[in-house]
């Protein structure tokens, strides 16, 4: 195709829209950023920066970094250390279960694999707001209120993981590496431990992100579940920055930016498995 | 099988750069987490959904805190846990708690708008324990500012402590009126307002639309709807609960509200009371004049400082001369659950909180919010001048309106009800810019017709409840 | 279905299901049998029941409201499925191809908004869509300078699209990804045999890319489908709990959490959510049926 003589404009036309494109995509970030550095009084004033008498017309000088060193004050060391532990048990218990069923529904030949295929399934279409009310007394039953494992069994099993995973498996491990490992003596573990799991490699890492995305930016279901003000996560404690009669929303933009911060950067750094994982997956419905 | 050591240690190399992370992550996190002690607290809990309010009840908690079990007498006490929650998680707890039987709290503080379910079943079942003899016993029933007990009562029963009054008053762009020598004080009826400021409304600047609005309010705003309706003696429910939205009063009512909105030039304007857009309204006098809850006062001082020192406070104009002049939104109760078994000491805890001489002044400080206990009136912080609003001594003007607020029901269906009176204020608009016209007698009829509706829709919902019988009034 | 594996092998199975069944039928099966009955009682404490057998469901089958918000609904879906599949399918192509620089960077950008937590989209979404001061109608009136654009009232008037637009902001790079997967079961030695037998690119989209990409749009759909019906936090915040007027922003799930969670009658917000399972599980009967139709005359 780069021979052809309409390449290079309608190169150029590509990159435009996609530039365009990205720029819808950022401007919200940006926002933001700079709203984060307003004072309360400037919030609402000018979309981005406060306007003013300096360089371009704006107030350089009243953007300030306050508001993050009001949040160091607050001290939400502790929320964000249960946040990383809560979103990293969660994406790696879930992801161990849900490979290991994904694994078994695709792979292993037993009775009722295909209703037990259906049921998991089939509960992709369950809401889970119809769930709270009975869930909360029956985590109340098991004594698990108030307790971290109420908090984080429930994530252990998510149905679309299995599902994910399952797809995965049918793609990537083909029957005859199985049968012929089975030849050479292999257990069942042994096969699923060093021949299945490194093939779906790229799917752990994409569901292990995505789990704990999930757990992280959560903040209706540990008020839920946890009682005790220090086990709160940090999606909790930047809820809470929201006042009732008033909210300082650029203390709240700020904490928004330190909460995404982490994630973005375990994002960047897992990218690329990320994306070729989903990819493997999704590929044969 | 002398492989089964082996392998796993085997298939870890197969792993991924970013399960290692999440691991050691999990790692680092549960070893620090390992070493702080997390013991269930047995404490007397306490939750609350408001920031401030947490705020300004820590010291005094602190402070009760302090003197447990500091001699015999206060030895079995339990240290008070106060807890902040979202207005969702409290609605989901309590439901929980309420409807399955559940513990929740010892003290709840519950917002008028999520408070309807606690009243959804029959008295006996109300989660919340009736403390009207113990409010009569301890005296406190006097002290409390009259109407302000009715959002919380069923059948005349209390099930709730108030937090506050949240009487209404008129907020005004004083430097325009006085500019244009304009005495709204005068302004003692709805219409005598918008005949006093109908020279504001003059279009200047040429951009087609007046320079001033008389004031802000919009079909659209279900909360100033009821505020206005409420003025006027317009009830959605009567005593006993029944819907009465299509009466004749709240169809004079609403016709009238309605009619400021119609027409080629309408007498308000629709400005968003708590967005940007708003605010920058609020600072270039779009609209004269505000419907202005106590609590408003604060949330303009923090968003909309450049209004600083051009506002001030006056009763809202009455529908007839001589009719109620102020008007009530919003409000919070302190509730006390019946599976608590500590209702004594929190009984005692609340009554510290809340008639705390120390906290009201420093509720009417912080978020301008004035006490509903009579006693903690004379306060002279009520009497200081506010600059914000040209040194008017605000608090005081709110305290003379307070025991004229208009009651309000407990029914749990109240603000389904406003959300479709507001709806029927939508449609009646729609109707008159779409042909209807602006006519008086055809605008009521439309009204009447509206209501109707609503009330029918309100006795549908409530039909489903099987245990209330809705008569049709 | 082949033969049962070995001994060995079944029990393994099991011993990898375990964990998750466990799970499954403690936090998943057991709260929606709980739910079921309460769909068919009226609960008010743990002493006050009353069994109402089907009368939820009779009332439900009645309610206006309800029918709204099922309309609504299915606006909002049908608008994801015919709006924010096909952007995210023409993006998946473009940034499919190799020769384009940059696209890594690209698929980043399209993707990060999945980052975000909700508070922080739903405070941002209320201020971007606001009238007169909102980043989009400021854009819109800048752009087409026209200063009527900045009275479009998104919240109020056109709630719908609004939540449309919004969730495209949300879910296209999350969709594009999994485009970008379909992508790679098109054969290359295909694509080029096309191209020297003279198709154009519309042909060469038609006969070789789509039905290479049909099994995971199949499966895409059907997700999107699902997470679009159960529609709930975006406008439950925007809208600050209330439908809107007229209800005109009432989603299935709101109207459960209004009814349950508000209002405090679970029994009728029991019966919404069955409603919506059902229905949910017709959909996903009939996009079934089609699916297995097409193969089979394939």
């Amino acid at each position: 195709m780069s021979s052809h003589p309409r390449s290079r404009s309608s190169r150029m036309l590509t990159h435009l829209v996609l530039i365009v494109l990205a720029v819808i995509v950022l401007v919200p970030y940006a926002w933001l950023i700079v709203a984060s550095l307003k004072t309360k009084e400037d919030f609402f004033s000018g979309m981005f920066f406060p306007p003013g008498d300096g360089f371009l017309g704006v107030a350089w000088s009243s953007l300030t970094l306050d508001n993050y060193t009001n949040l160091i004050e607050k001290g939400f060391g502790r929320a964000a250390i249960n946040s990383v532990f809560y979103a990293s048990a969660s994406a790696i218990f879930a992801t161990f279960i849900c490979a290991a069923t994904g694994y078994a529904l695709a792979k292993s030949k037993f009775r009722g694999r295909t209703l037990m295929t259906l049921v998991v399934l089939g509960s992709l279409i369950v809401p889970p707001t119809l769930l709270i009310a009975p869930s909360y007394e029956l985590l109340f039953d098991l004594g698990l209120l108030d307790s971290v494992w109420g908090l984080l069994l429930p994530t252990f099993a998510p149905a679309f993981g299995v599902f994910l995973f399952r797809q995965a498996v049918q793609q990537s491990v083909p029957d005859e590496l199985i049968e012929a490992a089975r030849i050479d003596g292999c257990s069942e573990s042994g096969i699923f431990m060093v021949i299945v799991l490194p093939l779906i490699r790229p799917m752990i890492g994409a569901f292990l992100l995505i789990t704990f995305l999930g757990m992280w930016n959560n903040f209706i279901s540990p008020q839920i579940v946890l009682q005790t003000a220090s086990k709160q996560p940090l999606s909790v404690a930047i809820a809470q920055l929201r006042g009732v009669y008033k909210t300082d929303y650029g203390l709240l933009m700020a904490a928004t930016v330190v909460s995404v911060t982490p994630v973005a950067v375990l994002f960047l750094v897992l990218q690329k498995q990320f994306i070729s994982g989903l990819t493997s997956g999704a590929v044969k419905g | 099988m002398k492989d089964a050591f082996m392998l796993p240690l085997l298939s870890l190399r197969h792993l991924s750069i970013g399960v290692w992370i999440i691991l050691g992550l999990l790692i680092l996190s549960s070893v620090y987490l390992l070493g702080v002690d997390d013991a269930k607290s047995e404490d007397l809990q306490m939750w609350v959904f408001s920031p401030e309010h947490k705020q300004m009840y820590e010291p005094k908690i602190a402070e009760l805190n302090a003197r447990s079990g500091s001699d015999a007498d206060t030895e079995s006490r339990k240290d008070i846990e106060l807890t902040l929650l979202s207005i969702a998680a409290i609605q989901s707890r309590m439901t929980s708690g309420f409807f399955g039987g559940l513990p929740t709290a010892d003290m709840i503080e519950v917002e008028r708008s999520t408070v309807g379910k606690v009243f959804m079943g029959p008295p006996e079942s109300i989660g919340f324990r009736d403390i009207t003899d113990r409010l009569k016993d301890e005296g406190l029933y006097d002290q409390i500012n009259g109407p302000s007990l009715s959002p919380w009562s069923v059948n005349g029963r209390v099930y709730g402590l108030p937090h506050d009054v949240h009487p209404v008053m008129l907020a005004y762009r004083a430097d325009l009126t006085e500019a244009a020598g304009i005495d709204l004080t005068q302004a003692t009826t709805w219409e005598k307002f918008f005949e006093l400021l109908a020279p504001l409304m003059s279009d200047e600047d040429g951009n087609g639309r007046p320079d001033h609005y008389p004031l802000s309010m919009w079909v659209t705003q279900q909360d100033n709807i009821e505020l206005l309706m409420l003025q006027g003696d317009g009830q959605l429910f009567d005593a006993d609960g029944r819907p009465t939205i299509n009466s004749d009063r709240n169809a004079e009512l609403l016709a009238e509200i309605v009619s400021w909105c119609i027409g080629d030039e309408p007498l308000v304007t629709d400005i968003d009371e708590f967005s940007a857009a708003g605010h920058q309204a609020r600072v270039d006098g779009e609209a004269i004049a505000y419907l202005c809850p106590d609590w408003m006062c604060s949330i303009w001082k923090m968003h909309v400082p450049l209004i600083d020192g051009k506002m001030k406070l006056m009763p809202l104009p009455a529908f007839e001369e001589g009719g109620r002049r102020t008007s009530v939104r919003g409000g919070t109760m302190l509730g006390f659950p019946k599976e608590s078994d500590e209702y004594e000491q929190a009984w005692e805890t609340a009554v510290q909180l809340y008639t705390s001489p120390e906290i009201a002044r420093e509720l009417y400080q912080m978020v301008d919010i004035v006490s509903p206990i009579r006693s903690l009136w004379d306060d002279p912080v009520y009497d200081e001048p506010d600059p914000f609003f040209m040194d008017q001594a605000k608090g005081r003007m709110f305290i003379e309106l307070a025991p004229d607020i208009p009651l309000r029901t407990s029914s749990p269906y109240n603000y389904s009800a406003v959300l479709n009176v507001r709806d029927a204020a939508v449609n009646i608009l729609d109707w008159s810019t779409n042909g209807g016209g602006i006519d008086d007698e055809a605008l009521l009829a439309k009204t009447k017709e509206e209501l109707d509706k609503a009330q029918r829709a309100i006795e549908r919902q409530m039909s489903r409840n099987a245990f209330i019988e809705v008569v049709a009034p | 279905m082949s033969a049962p594996g070995s001994r060995r092998q079944v029990i393994f199975a099991w011993m990898a299901l375990l964990p998750f069944l466990a799970l499954f039928a403690v936090f998943m099966v057991y709260p929606l049998i709980q739910s079921a009955s309460l769909a068919l009682n009226q609960t008010y404490g743990p002493d006050t029941r009353i069994l109402v057998g089907s009368k939820n469901f009779e009332l439900l089958m009645k309610d206006p409201v309800f029918w709204k918000a099922i309309r609504n609904t299915l606006v909002y879906t049908l608008g994801s499925l015919f709006i924010q599949l096909p952007l995210a399918f023409g993006l998946a192509l473009v940034l499919n191809s190799r020769r384009l620089r940059g696209r890594s960077i690209y698929r980043l950008i399209f993707f990060s908004p999945q980052l975000m937590g909700l508070v922080f989209v739903s405070v941002l979404g209320a201020l971007a869509f606001e009238k007169r001061a909102g980043l989009v109608n400021r854009s819109l009136a800048w752009l087409l300078q026209n200063e009527k654009l900045l009275e479009i009232d998104w919240l109020q008037a056109y709630i719908m699209p609004t939540l449309i637009l919004i969730s495209l902001w949300l879910y296209v790079g999350f969709n594009m990804i999994y485009f970008l997967a379909a992508l790679q079961n098109v054969p290359a030695s295909l694509l080029e045999a096309a191209e020297i037998d003279g198709a154009g690119p519309f042909n060469r989209l038609r006969h070789v890319i789509l039905p290479a990409v049909k099994p995971v749009a199949t499966f895409v759909v059907l997700l999107s489908m699902i997470g679009s019906l159960q529609l709930f936090e975006l406008p439950y915040i925007l809208l600050q709990g209330n439908g809107g007027p007229n209800n005109d922003g009432l989603t299935i799930v709101m109207y459960l959490y209004q009814n349950g969670f508000e209002l405090g009658d679970l029994g009728y917000a029991s019966a919404v959510g069955w409603a919506l399972a059902l229905m949910l599980i017709a959909l996903a009967l009939v996009q079934i049926r089609m699916v297995r139709k097409e193969e089979a005359s394939a």
